[in-house]
């Protein structure tokens, strides 16, 4: 095998970046399957039933983490869980659809703190999402102790539908990853987000508008946030700790699905099968009895070794099974510093 | 030290360099002062030893992650996992101290090893730190979970002890808080392993044509880091009796921001304990000031994110028009 890929080096099979990801969704599959005999699509539907509000979420932190070192949105989480109140409160006098557009909104508006904090004050975008999620948590305890209710029927109604088995939800949120791809590929502003994360300085010089596309992508991030907000506050209920678990999840998901955590390098589809996976494996670790503890170890496990394993395989930014090999085999020649230098030499 | 003094810039320099280097502490200073001067016309109850004493007590374990965390930024990296890491300390101490102390001991040599790891794996790896120390923090709150599901437990008497001693001529929290500063002081500014870490976070490529090892460097970093969390920890288990994980959940940002507050960068090479700890102070007393000026508990969160927005962004922009 190895002779061949060798001798043929241009016909090598390139292996997506989200199919790591695609691999453990489909073992955990299995191993649920084999735990719990029975319909085999029934552990996958629940899971998609959850998955759409990890994606929408992950998707905008795949913008943020993609505009480069030191970009991330530590503030969705709270942000889901102020948009929840947002979204009922709102939805309850307007109409669910104004609702979910005012917890979208708000969610923009709370970007809007990190967008000025980061560029006009040059706060670092960890620190500055940060103090907005402070900020969004003092929104969200006023107006949990302001406003109860429930979420509209009609919209409960909707995150709950199914066709032929598939949520509606995860239709409209699989539809949403084709048009958050086809930004990333196909216009201007997409080209944008990639080229800031390649080299900020760089696309600066080629003219692009790399402040907008900055606050563009932290408010889109904010704003996705909200959405799910929304919607979550119908699927579950508005409570002040709903969007917690979603800051770490969400960071974890796009590493999981392939993004390149160093920016530049976006996978849409790994948003879907990082959610998958860890909605899949909740669902097991639950099934199997696995304490909330005991979960959040093999969370955490599972990240760092995601991220080792994509380290080592994705060695400037393409990830294919021969660079893998190159990398893993002869460890000596690709690992160790001092032969390459020394390679260098020779050829000086 | 008769190599240093032979190689001493003209005076001129060295001042205008220590201005340069101390202008974003001496910021943390000012607000430092500010703030105190607020607190003290709001409570002149806190004028007393037994006052100093009651407000600065919660700025012990911070200061002490904000150290740690000093540590790790000046070798260019970030520690995500500072709150969660103090809170499973405390859990540790207040659990596992009593029942087990054998078990409590191995698990913080435990950490000790996870710190060496990561730093390892950072290094070899070339893996940010940020998400390394992210996943960790999960792993630190699930065994923090299913040692102690709800805060409680009680701390040895020992522990409990450091904390209850009150000298009636100096408040205690002040000695603590110093003898922090001159740990973090002494091993960034005074040993060689320190010079290293801050040539690690600056000039990397010229320290491994010097022919010393990038991982041992980074290693010895991420095991000081460890070494003052845990005495973080312990320290906090021993001012609330009782362990809890989410007890220092916001020292996360907290010690980030102390250290950036302090003059630090996230670029690494710089490495300011004196200022990380007015920063630290600072961001302690800023908490008490919150609670003593009535507002609603509520909003005492978004008081906070503003204020260090407010301070961050001042010490930025002092920096861009002092050069």
């Amino acid at each position: 095998m190895t002779d061949t890929t060798v001798t043929r080096p241009r016909r090598t099979f390139t292996w997506p970046s989200w199919g790591w990801s695609l691999l453990g969704v489909i073992a955990v599959w299995a191993v649920i399957i084999a735990v719990r005999p029975g319909n085999v699509f029934d552990p996958l539907t629940q899971a998609l039933s959850l998955a759409p509000f990890l994606v929408l979420v992950a998707l905008g932190q795949m913008l943020v983490i993609t505009l480069g070192p030191g970009n991330i949105d530590v503030s969705v989480g709270t942000i889901i869980s102020m948009a929840s109140y947002v979204s009922v409160a709102v939805g309850g006098t307007a109409g669910p659809i104004v609702g979910l557009a005012a917890g979208t909104m708000s969610g923009v508006a709370a970007g809007l703190i990190s967008v000025l904090a980061i560029l006009l004050l040059r706060v670092p975008p960890i620190i500055a999402t940060l103090a907005t999620s402070l900020i969004v948590t003092s929104a969200t305890l006023l107006l949990a102790d302001a406003a109860r209710g429930a979420a509209d029927p009609g919209l409960r109604a909707f995150v709950n539908a199914k066709v032929l088995g598939i949520p509606v939800l995860a239709i409209a949120v699989a539809l949403l990853t084709v048009a958050v791809w086809f930004l990333l590929t196909r216009t201007r502003l997409g080209v944008g987000i990639i080229a800031t994360g390649q080299s900020e300085r760089a696309a600066e010089r080629a003219g692009l508008p790399v402040t907008a596309v900055t606050a563009t992508v932290y408010l889109t991030s904010a704003g996705l946030a909200g959405l799910a907000g929304g919607l979550l506050a119908a699927f579950i209920s508005p409570s002040t700790v709903l969007g917690s678990s979603y800051m770490l999840d969400s960071i974890a998901v796009v590493v999981i699905g392939g993004t390149l955590i160093s920016g530049g390098r976006p996978v849409p589809a790994g948003a879907w099968t990082g959610a998958l996976f860890f909605g899949l494996l909740s669902g097991l670790l639950n099934l199997v009895g696995w304490s909330v503890g005991a979960q959040n170890v093999l969370k955490g496990v599972l990240v760092v070794l995601v991220v080792i394993v994509a380290a080592t395989v994705t060695g400037t930014g393409r990830s294919s099974l021969r660079r893998l090999r190159d990398n893993l085999a002869p460890r000596p020649v690709a690992a160790s510093e001092p032969t390459t230098q020394h390679k260098e030499k020779i050829h000086g | 030290m008769s190599i240093t003094q032979i190689a001493l810039p003209a005076r001129g320099v060295r001042v205008r360099a220590a201005a340069a280097n101390g202008s974003p502490a001496l910021l943390a200073l000012g607000a430092l002062v500010v703030i105190f001067i607020l607190t003290a016309m709001l409570q002149p109850g806190i004028l007393s030893v037994s006052g100093l004493t009651l407000m600065l007590m919660a700025s012990v374990p911070l200061v002490l992650a904000a150290q740690a965390q000093m540590i790790i930024m000046s070798v260019g990296d970030i520690d995500l996992g500072v709150g969660y890491l103090v809170g499973l300390v405390t859990v540790i101490a207040a659990t596992l101290f009593i029942d087990q102390p054998l078990l409590g001991v191995l698990m913080i040599v435990g950490i000790f090893v996870a710190y060496a790891a990561i730093a390892y794996v950072v290094q070899k790896r070339g893996v940010p730190s940020i998400i390394v120390t992210l996943g960790m923090s999960f792993v630190w709150l699930g065994i923090g979970l299913q040692l102690r599901p709800t805060p409680g437990g009680t701390t040895p008497e020992w522990l409990a002890a450091i904390s209850s001693w009150r000298p009636t001529w100096f408040p205690a929290p002040l000695i603590f808080i110093i003898i922090a500063t001159l740990i973090g002081w002494y091993i960034t500014r005074r040993t060689l392993a320190g010079t290293r870490m801050r040539a690690l976070g600056s000039q990397a490529p010229t320290l491994e044509k010097a022919g010393i090892s990038l991982v041992r460097v980074r290693v010895s970093a991420y095991l000081f880091a460890a070494l003052l969390l845990t005495a973080s920890g312990l320290l906090l288990a021993s001012q609330t009796w009782s362990g809890d994980i989410n007890a220092a959940s916001e020292y996360t940002l907290m010690t980030i921001a102390a250290v950036i507050l302090g003059g630090g960068n996230f670029a690494g090479g710089r490495a300011l304990p004196i200022g990380t700890t007015l920063g630290a102070v600072t961001l302690g007393l800023i908490t008490v000031l919150l609670s003593l000026i009535n507002i609603p508990s509520s909003l005492q969160s978004a008081a906070q994110g503003l204020i260090v927005i407010a301070v961050l962004a001042g010490r930025i922009l002092i920096e861009r028009f002092s050069r």
